[in-house]
């Protein structure tokens, strides 16, 4: 959908403030202050596990910068201090124990709802309600967890504003891939402006380093790029930011990334932008340099790959490693052009930071704010390094989803990705669908598109019939690339989210085919799968698939 | 080549011969000869008068203020401004989204002389207004609520509102698109249905005829007819649809009803939400909104079908200046319409302008090298008009 603001001005701008209104956000500084323009780019927070479990409370808050853009944020207390956005890590068969409250109270917003929205019927999860802006939940991208109530459900569980909040119980599986995932709000209709204004942090499944020992001693980095617009669901002026740090669309001051001389670390980096594609590359001297592929999505790779290019869609992460640059060159973290289709978003270049070479590593904000870390949680280290035991590397034959490569599949299915213009406001209609099946938009009281059991493994061919690049994401599991228009990949990765290309108006349409893998009984339930750009994902780009136990 | 040799041929010595054909008698030798614009303007809103050169090109002329406000977007095939021409009036009309006001302007003194105002129901907030016009009355489709008001033409170009009627689509759909001829009024919903409703009375009367469109059906929804052209005979409406190329329909109402309509997929470019005939009904024109370029197609008034005729380039600064193209109108009431107005929406809204060939079963459209002409008054145009109007 567009994004620019030439293919947006008028209406959906005009009803914004004027109809929406953006009133219903008084301006309170609920939101910790972001770190300046062009400094020392900081890791957020960790909050680790303690003897098997991970108990912390955040609260959904909001406020409105000096230069007028909305946060909403993930507030993390520590005493009298407050964090954005922590990362939380575990491991392997921990428990996640997180208290979310709501903290957008204001009694006299302007739901959405009243205009298009409407709360799904039946069970509900958490406080019920009507799903408003300021009702909220949370999604654990790309956690292969339960999708019932107080685990990753996004269907039923409301929490909305004034209530003593909600807690999620979810049960990281002993053989959970190890990686980075990430959490946001998912309430449907108003995602888009909460992880808009910040709501996301990442998620790590410790480990890494048991099945890629060449992540061993490094010192890690997780990098969160978000994306913010001057008004959520208004065209017009947003910005990137790396750990909330803004980036600028030219060569001028920009964020800082420190490495010492000789080293090599270990990034680790989501897309928890709205809408972006991001191909991403490290330049030295203007010379896009060799990365180690480690992992996609949060599922390492079998094998280290060598590229200078890795490509994330909306929602998508890379986990790799990158050498320091040499004494006296210019280095930036970048990302490229990356073309959407005639009716696609401009994902334009620019870099996201530049790379200094230091010998001090430099503290995090966060953890200055905090010298006495408070329980329950066990807060971070700045800029943790992987552990440096040198351990055998383990097979990753026990992870999830091994063996599906040479799973047989139970069943084949062909959905689609269409959209529709009747005037400027966009596409007027977002629809992802099951071949044969009537386009529909999703109603959160619709039965789901797809019913299939635990136990089964499916082939689906995702076509893109619309004329921009849509990112298929799918709740509870992974899934495996096996073709991209018809042809055998190179790579057989599995991911949770994966780009399909936009259809240019003639020709066969563009295709993903992947293999889907139900056998888990953990994940049975009804849950989701949609666009990932989060406008299409609100506005109904999204059908619910049920799994039998 | 050949738009060199006719350019120089009707364009040079002999200009007078040409033009006395070309710009149609029914413009008159002396008579006001204006292309008409909704300016849709978020504020005060407007209308803006070009004047038509003897070349086709335009040039800007002057606004008259309609009042609070347009919304600079909407639905593409809307018309926001229609031409009223007969014996007694001389009007344009032009819808104000925001209020719902329609407002009346007198095109001999280019001044507003009335307006009126629907039900509380009756706004175009969300996706404009669409007018259309006959002598007696101006039909009125507001985005909101889903009304078609009928409003009383008085004498001086000024309006009564009488009443407004609900509708719907099949689906659900609000009206996106109407369109008149003689007793018949057709309705487009942005659901993929159709309906057509007798305004014999003046008040529309559903005729019973709502129906989703073949386009619709055989696409799964993927394709709905948007906007709305009518033969000069009444026998054929014409849809414009909404899709991922150059699609468009054809019903039969010679019964006075719609028929099942005939889908023509013809190439072209993406999306086809607007279109127009040509006086002499052997085009059709197709804005291909959502490419950068404009379709003509040719047209078999006899028997309504349609087959490929020719496409243009890509229009001068797509992308840089504007993003969809909308309303069509045409230079003359005769023949093909000699030069064909296309209306530019975007940051520098404005009016595209090209030269029509049609001769031997090909056609071509070019665009001049005056064109486009900007809209300084316009953040986003969708809807022109042509003083005079082609004569149905």
């Amino acid at each position: 959908m567009f994004r620019s603001f030439k293919m947006h001005a008028g209406l959906r701008c005009f009803l914004g403030v004027t109809v929406c209104g953006f009133s219903f956000l008084p301006a309170l500084a609920q939101c910790p202050p972001r770190p300046q323009s062009a400094t020392v780019v900081q890791d957020a927070l960790s909050l680790y596990s303690q003897n098997g479990v991970l108990n912390a409370s955040l609260a959904l808050g909001h406020s409105i910068d000096a230069g007028g853009f909305t946060h909403f944020c993930y507030k993390y207390q520590q005493g009298t201090n407050t964090a954005e956005a922590p990362t939380l890590r575990l491991n392997q068969g921990d428990h996640l124990l997180l208290n979310i409250t709501d903290d957008l109270s204001n009694p006299g917003a302007q739901s959405r709802s009243a205009m298009d929205m409407s709360a799904p019927s039946g069970a509900t999860c958490g406080d019920g309600g009507p799903a408003t802006l300021q009702s909220t939940n949370v999604h654990f991208h790309g956690l292969n967890v339960s999708p019932t109530c107080h685990s990753d459900d996004v269907l039923t569980t409301l929490i909305q504003p004034g209530t003593p909040g909600f807690q999620y119980d979810i049960q990281i599986p002993a053989n959970e891939p190890p990686g980075l995932y990430w959490y946001h709000p998912h309430v449907h209709g108003f995602t888009e402006f909460q992880v808009n204004g910040g709501a996301a942090g990442a998620l790590i499944v410790e480990g890494m380093e048991k099945y890629r020992p060449e992540v061993t001693g490094l010192t890690e980095r997780v990098f969160v790029i978000r994306q913010q617009f001057l008004v959520p669901w208004v065209p017009g002026p947003f910005n990137l930011t790396l750990n909330f740090e803004t980036t600028v669309p030219f060569e001028g001051p920009m964020p800082i990334i420190q490495m010492k001389q000789g080293e090599k670390q270990f990034w680790r980096v989501a897309n928890a932008t709205l809408q972006d594609f991001m191909p991403m590359q490290v330049w030295f001297d203007n010379v896009p340099q060799k990365l180690q592929l480690i992992a996609l999505d949060g599922y390492p790779l079998a094998e280290p790959r060598s590229v200078e290019t890795i490509l994330l869609p909306p929602a998508g992460r890379a986990e790799f490693t990158v050498q320091a640059p040499p004494p006296n060159s210019y280095a930036l973290f970048t990302i490229l052009d990356y073309p959407t289709g005639p009716t696609g978003n401009p994902d334009t270049a620019q870099p996201l930071a530049v790379i200094q070479l230091s010998n001090a590593p430099a503290k995090s904000a966060a953890q200055a704010a905090a010298p006495n870390p408070p329980a329950p949680a066990q807060t971070s280290m700045p800029q943790a390094s992987m552990p440096r035991a040198s351990l055998p590397q383990t097979s990753m034959d026990h992870l999830k989803f091994a063996g599906l490569k040479n799973a047989t599949p139970t069943t084949q299915r062909n959905l689609y990705f269409s959209e529709e213009f009747a005037g400027t406001n966009g596409p007027i209609q977002f629809y992802v669908t099951v071949d044969g099946q009537k386009q529909k938009v999703f109603d959160p009281n619709e039965k789901p598109m797809i019913t299939t059991h635990v136990g089964a493994v499916e082939d689906w061919t995702i076509e893109n019939r619309a004329l921009e690049t849509h990112a298929f994401h799918i709740h509870q599991i992974h899934f495996m690339i096996l073709e991209v228009n018809g042809q055998p990949v190179a790579n057989q990765d599995l991911r949770d989210t994966i780009e399909i290309p936009y259809w240019s108006g003639k020709g066969p349409y563009p295709s993903v085919k992947v293999r889907m893998d139900f056998r888990d009984p953990t994940i049975a339930g009804t849950f989701v799968f949609h666009c990932h750009i989060l406008l299409h994902e609100d506005l109904g780009m999204m059908h619910k698939i049920q799994v039998l136990p | 080549m050949k738009i060199c040799i006719r350019r120089w041929f009707c364009r040079g010595a002999a200009v007078l011969v040409c033009l006395s054909v070309a710009t149609g008698f029914a413009a008159g030798a002396s008579g006001p000869h204006y292309v008409v614009t909704n300016d849709d303007a978020l504020y005060l809103n407007g209308v803006t008068f070009y004047t038509v050169g003897a070349n086709g090109l335009l040039t800007l002329q002057q606004q008259v203020q309609t009042g609070l406000s347009g919304i600079a977007g909407g639905y593409f095939s809307a018309n926001r401004v229609v031409v009223l021409d007969n014996e007694s009036e001389e009007c344009i009309y032009a819808s104000n989204a925001l209020t719902g006001e329609i407002v009346g302007i007198n095109v001999s003194t280019l001044a507003v002389s009335g307006s009126a105002f629907g039900s509380t129901t009756d706004t175009g907030i969300t996706n404009g207004v669409g007018l259309a016009v006959n002598a007696q009355y101006v039909y009125a489709g507001f985005s909101d609520f889903s009304t078609i008001g009928t409003f009383q033409v008085q004498p001086g170009c000024s309006l009564t509102f009488v009443n407004d009627i609900s509708v719907s689509g099949l689906q659900g759909g609000v009206v996106s698109a109407i369109a008149i001829h003689g007793n018949i009024l057709i309705v487009t919903y942005n659901d993929g249905s159709i309906e057509s409703f007798n305004i014999s009375s003046g008040t529309p009367v559903s005729n019973g005829d709502k129906q989703n469109s073949t386009g619709y059906l055989k696409s799964q929804g993927a394709t709905y007819p948007n906007g709305i052209d009518i033969t000069q005979d009444g026998h054929y409406a014409i849809f414009g649809d909404t899709s991922m190329t150059t699609s468009i329909e054809v019903s039969d109402i010679s019964s006075g009803k719609l028929t099942k309509t005939v889908s023509y997929d013809l190439g072209g470019s993406i999306n086809s939400s607007n279109m127009m005939l040509s006086p002499d009904e052997t085009l059709l024109y197709i804005a291909n909104t959502q490419g950068d370029r404009v379709t003509a197609a040719f047209f078999n008034a006899s028997t309504g079908a349609l087959s490929t005729g020719c496409t243009s380039g890509k229009l001068k600064n797509y992308v840089s200046s504007w993003s969809y193209l909308a309303a069509l109108g045409l230079e003359t009431t005769t023949g093909t319409g000699e030069v064909l107005y296309v209306a530019e929406y975007g940051a520098a809204s404005g009016i595209a302008m090209l030269q029509v060939t049609s001769a031997g079963g090909t056609c071509a459209l070019s665009e001049l090298s005056g064109s486009p002409v900007a809209d300084p008054n316009s953040p986003g145009l969708l809807s022109i008009g042509t003083f005079p109007p082609r004569s149905f």
